[in-house]
């Protein structure tokens, strides 16, 4: 396929202003769920095709085709141009690629075990015994739920400033989610583990003491106080700290949103955004973590990406075409979900660096307040630096100590407040929260960590 | 050989060859697709996108256990290889005592009125642009308002064919858009998105979008912190809808009810809600984005009152759930994608309108949030709500002072629908989502000052 995207990209004439990629994608997986006892989902899936980019005169043409023959493959070359060209009497913007970034070669994920290699038996015995594990702990369990995923995905991209580039991604994943109720009261633990690697990621988990583990907890949290609601001082743990980082600044770092004007971090380049003891970084080499990968959906190859650095921020998150409008390095960040859609700047795994506090340590300075934990997810507008997210459990902090259990509760705050309020940094960074990052409609997995974190001034939503 | 042009054609070779195999029963789910979409940034053109949305999902059943598989390439092999994949997986996964079977149904399916209209397929990406330059002509609301957004135009066909004897088509085109504008004062930002959709290019009200989100942001400007208090909220339709509907798919939907999750369980006959509350849902509302002639196992649905004075009255099923929970089979199995099993989810809801004005609620709010735009959103089957308020204003003697920022509202879906303290008697219309102004009582509102 290599071989035919070279010599087609090689035939079309353009000028050195101009930009033309062919990417070729292919996806194969396969995914489990276990819910209640019975199997609600057994699923194979293959997505292939081919995406085109044109950028001729500062206006881009992109188009998709499932068919992968040299012939259809020049027909949509043909198209993306046109559309471009169709397109720049519409564009009042200089946008163009700069041609000092050329990248040849190939990547892949390791892989100690493959898991195709791996009987479907084996792999239901992981979920279907964590199911049943949780959902024969106790009555008031309503509903246990396991799922297994594998993907494996590859990528061929050639452009015409002499990127040739094939990598490969295989992504591993194995999730519980206990439900637990009491009338109208009702509590869930979601948990999971995997990267990008093979079995061996999963291997060693154990279905009976995870399926316990989440439903020992389910039934405290049922027994829990209620989240208290206002503006308060609250510790975040690795989980939460990751998605924290993750929507309220890493979603700012992205140069697409710099370049159109919708990030509160436009202008910060280099200026004090957080305390001086804090640094953040983006990392897709470190090894099998969920938002690891060798070179990106542009053939950019990835590396670790600064973003702040004691407090100043230092690095925005690169395709191809921002580097080249704000003057910077490209780093690898053009992810693409798969081959029918373009590349979009987009984090890896992004994580807050450690400092030297023990968590007992943060309870004592934080006197009074919460230590959320397990994150859940959030969101974050970045035109107007809002973001939100939420958390599974936490506790409440009393005369600096950790004391009573509480349920899940959702955060508000603003981004460039956040990091200029935080007043204790733990020990030890975990890349805890594994997730599933949107954006303009496409899903890509990362990672989310850092240490424990104090922070002062977030509004908690809770009823109480 | 490929199956591009022929859809129905591969459906049938799919439940064909699945039976082939040995499986007991076959389900093809097919669609074909093409979607045109136009960027905007920072108030000009930036791409244009012509892409395919086709892809097959299959289904197979053997001694009651699932196998599924999907794939977007249709060449023979290919097709071969996806059913075999879904046969094998079925042969290996565990039995499932709870399933019947997949659907017969032979109903005649509705033509429902506006449900395709060629000139979303034919019109030009140029003649699209003419129309979102327009849209942005409105949004500029100051010199330096920055714009951004993305339209589509496109249609879709499903084919849905089973080994029971459904064999179902149908054809739905689609357009809509959004646009988002943020104005800066100093340190002050106002920013607010407006979108707008529909199945046909004529009722498509593309320069409404523009208009509406720079007026918004314009309203966001000078936003404040609050202090933490309980106060009531007054919600505008799209809000009420967005509040309303996720709180009933959940709670009624017949999978969540037979695992214990959905927030309505056992509680057909029961009081749910306030009084004012009615709620029906219309499967064939001319026009509606959400409307179709049958569902995604290929059942022609039925116009269902869902809840009227407060009293939930039945809940929505598939033929999966439908025996579980004791009802006959609803028509409302729904995927998220072709690669997706079904679940039960409603179509268009009519949330019905109380007696009192719009005008008249918000005159009579002492102290209170005003709602344009932001749902109080529920997350899943947790009915613990802690919700960020995106678009939200505070209210005194009647009077809109300013929009407040960093504000949670932290309550439960049952809460939201025992406060219902009023609803309006004007109704909006959104791509056949139909609902009041509503007002909510005693929130527990977490504010940041």
């Amino acid at each position: 396929m290599l071989d035919t995207l070279e010599e087609i990209i090689n035939k079309i004439q353009l000028s050195n202003r101009d930009f033309l990629d062919i990417r070729y994608g292919y996806a194969m997986g396969e995914s489990f769920t276990v819910r209640n006892g019975r199997f609600d989902s057994v699923s194979n899936q293959t997505t292939g095709g081919i995406a085109v980019r044109a950028l001729i005169d500062n206006f881009w043409g992109f188009t998709t085709i499932v068919k992968t023959d040299r012939e259809s493959i020049l027909k949509a070359v043909n198209k993306a141009m046109k559309m471009a060209r169709a397109g720049s009497k519409y564009t009042k913007q200089e946008r163009i690629i700069g041609d000092d970034w050329v990248f040849e070669g190939s990547g892949s994920t390791k892989i100690e075990i493959d898991p195709r290699e791996i009987d479907k038996e084996t792999k239901f015995d992981k979920i279907v015994q964590t199911e049943k594990t949780a959902r024969e702990y106790s009555d008031s369990i309503v509903e246990a739920s396991s799922s297994y995923q594998e993907s494996h995905s590859k990528e061929i991209i050639v452009n015409n400033k002499g990127t040739k580039v094939s990598n490969e991604t295989h992504v591993i994943r194995l999730i519980k989610n206990i439900v637990g109720r009491q009338g109208v009261k009702m509590q869930n633990v979601f948990d999971s583990t995997g990267g990008a690697g093979g079995w061996e990621l999963v291997e060693k988990w154990d279905p009976e003491k995870e399926g316990l583990k989440s439903a020992i907890l389910v039934e405290k949290l049922l027994m829990a106080r209620e989240p208290p609601s206002g503006k308060m001082n609250i510790i975040m743990d690795p989980s939460l700290t990751g998605v924290f980082i993750h929507e309220a600044f890493g979603h700012a770092c992205e140069a697409d949103g710099i370049i159109a004007k919708n990030s509160i971090l436009e202008g910060k380049m280099n200026k004090q955004v957080g305390v001086e003891g804090i640094n953040v970084y983006d990392d897709p080499t470190i090894p099998n973590l969920r938002g690891s990968f060798e070179y990106d959906s542009e053939g950019t190859k990835a590396r670790k990406r600064t973003l702040v650095e004691n407090g100043i921020l230092k690095e925005y998150f690169h395709t191809l075409e921002t580097a080249t409008a704000l003057g910077m390095e490209p780093n690898g960040s053009g992810r693409a979900m798969n081959f029918n859609v373009a590349p979009q700047a987009r984090m890896g795994n992004t994580y807050v660096d450690n400092g030297d506090m023990t968590l007992d340590e943060i309870a004592e300075i934080t006197k009074n307040g919460v230590y959320l934990k397990d994150s859940y997810g959030g969101y974050v507008v970045p035109a107007k630096g809002q973001f939100y997210f939420t958390c599974q459990l936490g506790y409440f902090i009393e005369n600096g100590e950790i004391s009573d259990m509480m349920g899940n509760v959702g955060m508000s705050g603003m981004t460039l407040e956040v990091l200029q309020n935080t007043y204790a940094i733990g020990k030890e960074w975990e890349p805890a929260f594994e997730g599933t990052c949107g954006k303009g409609g496409q899903w890509v997995p990362v990672i989310g960590g850092g240490p424990n974190l104090g922070v002062s001034d977030l509004v908690v939503g809770g009823t109480n | 050989m490929s199956f591009d042009d022929n859809l129905h054609e591969l459906a049938e070779f799919v439940v064909n060859h699945g039976l082939s195999l040995g499986a007991d029963q076959v389900e093809a789910y097919t669609l074909y697709g093409s979607a045109k979409s136009v960027q905007v940034e920072r108030g000009a053109i930036r791409r244009f996108t012509d892409i395919s949305n086709s892809g097959l999902g299959i289904r197979i059943i053997k001694n009651k256990s699932l196998g599924m598989a999907s794939t977007t390439i249709f060449t023979r092999e290919s097709i071969e290889n996806c059913v075999k994949d879904a046969y094998e997986l079925a042969q290996v996964s565990p039995p499932d005592p709870n399933f019947n079977s997949l659907p017969f149904d032979d109903k005649p399916s509705p033509d429902i009125l506006d449900r395709f209209d060629q000139a979303v397929v034919d019109i030009d990406v140029e003649e699209f642009t003419e129309m979102i330059l327009q849209s942005i002509q409105q949004a500029q609301i100051t010199d330096d308002a920055i714009i951004s957004g993305n339209f589509t135009t496109g249609y879709g066909k499903r084919f849905i064919i089973n080994s029971q004897g459904i064999d179902r088509t149908s054809t739905q085109s689609s357009v809509g858009g959004y646009l988002g504008v943020k104005i800066e004062e100093g340190d002050d930002i106002g920013n607010a998105y407006y979108y707008d959709a529909s199945t046909v290019l004529s009722k498509f009200k593309y320069e409404e979008i523009g208009k509406v989100a720079g007026e918004r942001a314009k309203k966001m400007l000078g936003s404040k912190k609050i202090d933490t208090a309980i106060l009531p909220v007054l919600l505008d339709p799209d809000s009420t809808y967005g509040t309303i509907e996720p709180i009933l798919a959940n709670g009624i939907n017949a999978f969540s009810v037979f695992n214990k999750t959905a927030f309505f369980v056992d509680k057909i006959g029961d009081k749910i809600a306030d009084d004012k509350l009615n709620i029906s849902d219309d499967p064939f509302y001319p026009g509606g984005t959400d409307s179709a002639p049958f569902d995604d196992e290929g059942v022609v649905p039925q116009k269902l009152k869902l809840v009227e004075n407060g009293i939930l009255q039945t809940y929505i099923t598939d033929s999966y759930t439908a025996p579980l929970v004791g009802l006959e089979n609803t028509g409302h199995a729904s995927r998220s994608s072709f690669s997706s099993g079904p679940r039960p989810a409603p179509y268009t809801l009519n949330i019905a309108p109380g007696e009192i004005s719009k005008d008249n609620l918000l005159e009579e709010l002492k102290e209170g949030i005003l709602l344009i735009g932001s749902p109080i959103g529920s997350r899943g089957s947790n009915p613990q709500i802690s919700a960020q308020i995106n678009q939200g204003f505070f209210v005194k003697n009647g009077e809109i002072l300013y929009p407040v920022k960093n504000t949670v509202i932290g309550s439960t879906v049952f809460d939201i629908y025992n406060k219902i303290e009023n609803l309006s008697k004007e109704t909006e219309n959104r791509n056949g989502h139909q609902a009041p102004w509503m007002l909510l009582k005693d929130l527990k509102i977490s504010g940041g000052k």
